[in-house]
């Protein structure tokens, strides 16, 4: 099995004080789901956003696919990275000023250079797996939260990307919204895309992942299968903040 | 539900429900109706508008030959033709899609029809005037200033202190200046500078001189719509692999101009008003017109009539660019042009 993503000494901080990333390392097959829990502010966010080019990196070697990454910020690099990498953001971050159906196919035409009926079709297609493909001429303002967010997972796959980062996907949203996002995120991941996602959805985490990473405080605590992780968590700072969630 | 109440009820409920009420609405009428009577009587009775119907050409073309006014004629009524368009037009379809090219293409075929030169009789500039030397002026210096203020403001967000600190300067600079000082600097210092066998155009050193003064303040305003896009848009455009000039062209812009729409309309509306200003420094345009009918014997001391009828015509261009402009705001509102069928 490769690996997508392996991550070595990762070093981040936004002021002197703290570390929001503290000599993080880890390692992400390809194909696998890794769901990345922790309080707020333990530097889960900044993690992803550091795995495609979001945070630049104090110290500390990244590979993302092959591709090497480190506190250089190589923006050549990072380029190549976000081709083959897609991120769905908390707050959906849509382009209100187009349709859904443009929002999906600015990138294919613009970035790949893909024809507009092939980049549409394929739109259709995704929009259709996500179960929203009557909202396809619609604009953005006139989506539920979890439609919203649906579409954004369609635009980031319509790129066909190897990775797919997701960073707190349903934490925007009402409760009664949660689940059909995800419902399409568990459908992804059958399909063998190889997932990185920082959630606190228990529930989804307990199901889809193959491995639970716990952080708190920019450090990793640990990371176990979520059968271990749920039902008798090595460390005491995990069972903690799972008494806490549960 | 509320029923509507009969409009007598209306009447007395909104005008006479208290003893105060009334007293004020009476007073209120009697004032609005002495005002109107007194208008309307100056207009039909006292008034004497043969200033105006006998020079309707003058005030429309200026000094335009006679023979040739067949082409500002035909440049004003192509952009009537194409504001009545622009209104009737449906909301998709070729035409709808046509319509910013065509308003585009006004520029430069006003230009070429009043100046002519290939084909046509070559005219001077100095024969331009009237309202369509002062439209001219307002569109070429509109859509100079445009891009020009655009320039600007990405300009003063640039990660380069120069670039960043340079345009800061100049819109700081030029805000500092008053417009007049602008104009008579491109009209009269300019030509002291340049050799004497180089003259430029006067409309041209005047369109100059309007767009760079107008553009300091288009972008600030522009300022103002990009500052209002959350910076979440530039990462999701980042995120899916986009250039920078990318993400300028198809997320960041199209978004800020929208949200820029309401104050550009003003800085066009002042810009033609602020072309009256050319008739100090000796260009015809409507004010200047007005002006030099007045210094006419045959016309002495008619100045209320030309001066409202001037006020007429500014007033119903301006009410035409407000129109458009609200009807521009309507149409790149998202969820107005999805309840069109599909």
């Amino acid at each position: 099995m490769t690996t997508a993503i392996r991550a070595k000494g990762l070093v981040k901080s936004f002021d002197q004080q703290q570390n929001a990333l503290d000599s993080v390392s880890l390692h992400v097959d390809s194909g696998e789901v890794l769901v990345v829990m922790g309080p707020s502010g333990s530097g889960k966010s900044t993690l992803i956003r550091t795995f495609n080019g979001l945070e630049s990196l104090d110290s500390g070697e990244l590979d993302v696919l092959g591709i090497p990454l480190d506190s250089n910020y190589d923006e050549r690099h990072i380029r190549r990275i976000r081709r083959r990498v897609g991120m769905v953001f908390q707050q959906f971050n849509l382009f209100p000023h187009l349709s859904i159906l443009d929002n999906i196919t600015l990138a294919p035409i613009r970035v790949q250079q893909c024809q507009r009926e092939k980049a549409e079709a394929r739109a259709i297609e995704l929009l259709d797996q996500m179960g929203i493909v009557d909202q396809v001429s619609k604009y953005p303002a006139q989506l539920s939260g979890g439609q919203q967010q649906r579409v954004a997972i369609a635009r980031a796959l319509a790129l066909d990307p190897e990775v797919m980062l997701f960073d707190e996907p349903t934490s925007a949203l009402d409760p009664e919204r949660v689940k059909e996002v995800l419902d399409a995120m568990r459908r992804l991941a059958k399909g063998g895309m190889t997932m990185v996602v920082v959630t606190h959805e228990m529930g989804f985490a307990r199901d889809v992942a193959d491995r639970i990473l716990f952080m708190d405080e920019g450090k990793v605590v640990e990371t176990s299968p979520p059968n271990e992780f749920f039902n008798n968590a090595r460390e005491e700072h995990s069972r903690r903040f799972l008494n806490q969630m549960l | 539900m509320l029923l509507k109440p009969a409009p007598l009820k209306r009447i007395k409920r909104n005008l006479f429900s208290s003893p105060f009420d009334a007293c004020v609405s009476l007073l209120l009428f009697f004032l609005v109706g002495w005002f109107l009577s007194n208008t309307i009587h100056w207009i039909f009775v006292v008034a004497d508008w043969s200033v105006v119907l006998h020079n309707i050409p003058l005030f429309a073309f200026g000094s335009y030959p006679t023979d040739q006014q067949w082409r500002p004629i035909l440049w004003l009524s192509m952009i009537s033709i194409l504001f009545a368009l622009t209104f009737l037009a449906p909301r998709q379809g070729l035409l709808r899609k046509s319509l910013p090219l065509l308003w585009i293409f006004m520029l430069p075929c006003g230009v070429c029809l009043l100046a002519g030169g290939i084909g046509l009789l070559a005219i001077p500039s100095r024969s331009w005037g009237g309202l369509t030397l002062t439209l001219l002026l307002t569109i070429c210096s509109a859509s100079l200033a445009l891009p020009i203020g655009i320039l600007l403001a990405l300009g003063r967000q640039n990660s380069l202190p120069v670039i960043q600190r340079s345009c800061m300067f100049y819109i700081d600079v030029m805000r500092s200046v008053p417009l007049i000082a602008v104009l008579f600097f491109g009209q009269l210092l300019i030509p002291l500078f340049l050799p004497h066998d180089l003259e430029v155009n006067r409309v041209l050193r005047a369109v100059v001189a309007f767009a760079l003064f107008a553009a300091a303040y288009i972008a600030e305003d522009v300022r103002g719509g990009l500052q209002a896009i959350p910076n979440t848009q530039r990462e999701a455009a980042v995120v899916l692999g986009l250039s920078q000039p990318q993400i300028l062209q198809f997320v960041i812009l199209p978004q800020a101009l929208r949200i820029a729409l309401p104050a550009l309309t003003n800085q066009a509306v002042g810009l033609l008003q602020n072309t009256s200003l050319m008739a100090i420094l000796g260009l015809v345009e409507l004010l200047g017109i007005g002006l030099s009918l007045l210094a006419n014997p045959s016309f002495i001391g008619r100045y209320l009539e030309v001066y409202v009828w001037l006020a007429v015509l500014y007033w119903i261009v301006c009410t035409a660019m407000a129109l458009l402009s609200r009807h521009l705001e309507c149409q790149l509102n998202p969820t107005a042009a999805s309840t069109q069928p599909s």
